[in-house]
């Protein structure tokens, strides 16, 4: 499955000049583990696995310069440091990292991949569910509008974003 | 009581897993390699296998493959624990049937959620 971003879906093809550039563009690769998160203004395609953990993606179409997290929990339950495995902290981080870098949380866009419910043993909502609904709730709070998503079902999922133009493929496993 | 079976060839590991959910009310019991996973799953039908994938005489990947492939298991909720910078063994894994997976050292509060996801808690 492919997402394209919201430029190249909208029906007019980039100037030839652009696509060139584009196709030119050599990006750095970098494999994401569970629990990390990375922002750059360099371009760089990444790529991760997701089960239940959800990867939230931010672009900022303007300047090209993006990131993505990759959690495992929802919420730091305060027992333990500060880290991106949780969405809570994750997600601040990666806003925090993008703005650092010269991005404005007004102008970013989002991607969100994972969640999966292999299994669904209780009433309670999933640990996906809950990962995914996280998600969905802070960056609604930061007015960062989701523009692509592939969340829920019960497969797991390899997912590479590109952080420069928020292009995101997908393989179900 | 749920009843999980912990397959590693590492006993420091098998200790570590057994320290995590002895906090909580489970079954546990344990395997050294693949072979030795998928006999003690048959006979033992747990709720749920935490397997590792690296592992002498059968690894975790053929394992699975033969969990999957028999009537008596193929449903049991398979959590893979993968070393990290073994990215590859995670796509492999999710091919051939596991569920959900975790990477070491081992977080304790991840591994009890995703559990308690997978069993209700």
């Amino acid at each position: 499955m492919s997402m394209a971003p919201p430029a190249a879906s909208s029906g007019e093809p980039a100037p030839r000049s652009k696509r060139r550039s584009a196709d030119r563009l050599v990006r750095k690769r970098q494999y994401l583990h569970v629990g990390q998160l990375h922002a750059a203004a360099e371009a760089t395609t990444v790529t991760t696995i997701l089960g239940s953990c959800v990867a939230v993606c931010l672009w900022e179409p303007k300047s090209r310069i993006g990131g993505i997290n990759h959690f495992v929990l929802p919420h730091w339950a305060r027992t333990d440091r500060l880290s991106p495995r949780y969405g809570n902290v994750a997600v601040a981080s990666l806003v925090e990292s993008l703005c650092a870098l010269g991005c404005r949380v007004e102008n970013l866009k989002a991607k969100i991949f994972g969640g999966a419910a292999i299994l669904q043993a209780s009433w309670e909502a999933s640990l996906g569910e809950r990962n995914i609904e996280l998600a969905r709730v802070l960056l609604a709070q930061k007015g960062i509008p989701i523009v692509g998503e592939d969340v829920g079902g019960r497969h797991g999922r390899k997912l590479v974003f590109q952080t420069d133009d928020g292009t995101a493929w997908l393989k179900r496993l | 009581m749920k009843k999980i079976l912990l397959v590693d060839d590492s006993t420091t590991t098998l200790m570590m897993e057994k320290m995590v959910l002895s906090r909580a009310r489970y079954d546990l019991v344990t395997a050294a390699d693949g072979e030795e996973a998928v006999e003690m799953a048959t006979r033992e039908q747990p709720d749920l296998i935490l397997l590792d994938i690296v592992m002498p005489r059968m690894d975790g990947f053929e394992a699975c493959r033969r969990l999957r492939q028999s009537e008596q298991t193929q449903d049991i909720p398979i959590i893979m624990v993968t070393t990290r910078g073994e990215a590859e063994n995670v796509e492999q894994g999710y091919k051939l049937g596991c569920n959900d997976y975790v990477t070491k050292p081992i977080d304790s509060l991840e591994l009890t959620t995703k559990i308690e996801s997978l069993l209700g808690s």
